[in-house]
């Protein structure tokens, strides 16, 4: 607490856990919105709607499809009022959003495609697996990503402290 | 019998009469707005410019869904209903006609009668989640029983179904957004929570419609994959519209609260 003349000791305090939650949610529908664009629009690899499909996976995706696109709104109305309070952690947001993007592409990959079974990565292909095993391996890249950037979000945090 | 065009039987006239007095009570709604924002800025009071324009785009949406559209049967039908259940009601609703009527009435008893109809249960409409039952429920009833069969050739009951459909979205959103004096004040997370469900019950349903086809119709697949993805996503994006009116409801509501605690120097409330 060396209250140096530009960050004055009684000024509104970091909220560094709600910084990383709000960008999380957008970095969570960004991947969402990546996925219908890239892959149901512009490749056309997803299928709108597998026979497959059982009834609980079309509730599910219903439910989480629209959750997403509130997440969305969510994650930018509680970024913008983080950032107009001066409580906003970049570090932490930036760390947030990585980690968002990977979750959502893993649990796309583990439970849309596989236990819900809404739709695989390609069809009409010899093989799946490789398709699978990119997909997730790409999920499991971004999480561990956002991990180092939340694990040295933290550390500066507590150097500026 | 003096039409010497009648060639596609004895329905079509009777729908295009219908679709006439619902283009005209269209019309004749939007010319009423304009007057009456004319009348408050001629006494001075501030009306946006672009609430007019909403109103007139809003008033626009619903006349161009009663024309006959391109595309498939079934596209064709889904364009009109987008347009008039949730595109049209986007847009009027944002033009605060329900405060335009009340700051234009001077009091009196036609002004009395609508206050007291604002404060009769008759409000509980706007509650939320009714709201959103009324709209949605209905929509899974026109699609998953022969109802959509039957107003194939009945044009009444075709009429009756489209005015359901602009009434409920108009509901809908009105509760949603709360743009306009309301009795009851519900807050952003069960504005919000509601808007979760109804976007569900919309995606679910636009999802199993591609699928299945509502009972007792024959759409071409290719028609049917068409409408129900045009459902599916159209949806979205009014959905990410709705939230949008919400969230910047809540950020401005937050900012006016916390631009005045800063202005009193009272420090913050600690959270619990």
């Amino acid at each position: 607490m060396t209250g140096s003349p530009i960050t004055p000791s009684a000024g509104p305090p970091v909220r560094a856990g709600r910084s990383l939650t709000a960008a999380a949610l957008i970095g969570v529908a960004l991947m969402a919105a990546v996925d219908e664009i890239v892959f149901h629009q512009i490749l056309g690899w997803h299928h709108f709607y597998d026979r497959s499909t059982p009834k609980v996976g079309l509730l599910t995706d219903g439910l989480l499809h629209t959750a997403e696109l509130l997440g969305l709104v969510t994650g930018f109305a509680w970024w913008a009022d983080l950032r107009r309070r001066r409580a906003l952690s970049s570090a932490h947001a930036w760390a947030g959003l990585v980690l968002g993007l990977g979750a959502f592409q893993l649990y796309d990959g583990l439970v849309d495609h596989k236990l819900l079974r809404l739709h695989q990565v390609r069809y009409r292909v010899p093989d799946l697996l490789p398709y699978d095993l990119a997909w997730n391996a790409a999920g499991l890249l971004l999480l561990g990503i956002g991990a180092v950037l939340a694990v040295r979000a933290a550390k500066a945090a507590r150097t500026q402290r | 019998m003096t039409h010497p065009h009648h060639e596609h039987g004895s329905g079509l006239d009777a729908i295009g009469h219908a679709e006439t007095v619902l283009a005209l009570g269209t019309a004749a709604t939007v010319v009423a707005y304009l007057a009456a924002a004319g009348a408050l800025r001629r006494r001075g009071d501030a009306w946006p410019w672009r609430w007019d324009t909403c109103f007139t785009a809003g008033g626009a949406a619903l006349v161009v869904a009663l024309l006959p559209l391109p595309g498939g049967e079934f596209t064709g039908h889904m364009i009109q209903h987008l347009l008039a259940g949730m595109v049209a009601p986007l847009l009027l609703v944002p033009a605060r006609p329900f405060t335009l009527v009340l700051r234009t009435l001077r009091p009196g008893r036609p002004r009395r009668a609508l206050l007291t109809l604002a404060h009769s249960p008759a409000s509980w409409l706007l509650f939320p989640p009714l709201a959103a039952l009324l709209d949605l429920g209905g929509l899974w009833v026109l699609y998953r029983t022969p109802l959509l069969a039957a107003t194939h050739d009945r044009p009444l009951l075709h009429a009756a179904v489209h005015a359901r459909m602009v009434a409920a979205g108009v509901l809908f959103t009105a509760a949603i957004c709360q743009l306009d004096p309301v009795r009851h004040r519900w807050s952003p997370l069960t504005r919000g929570l509601t808007l979760l469900l109804a976007g569900a019950a919309h995606a679910v349903l636009a999802k199993t419609l591609y699928g299945t086809p509502p009972p007792g119709t024959a759409f071409r697949p290719d028609d049917l994959h068409t409408g129900a993805q045009l459902m599916y996503y159209a949806g979205d994006l009014v959905e990410l519209a709705l939230a949008t009116v919400i969230a910047v409801h809540w950020y401005t509501a937050t900012g006016r609260a916390h631009h005045r605690a800063v202005q009193s120097r009272v420090p913050p409330v600690p959270h619990p």
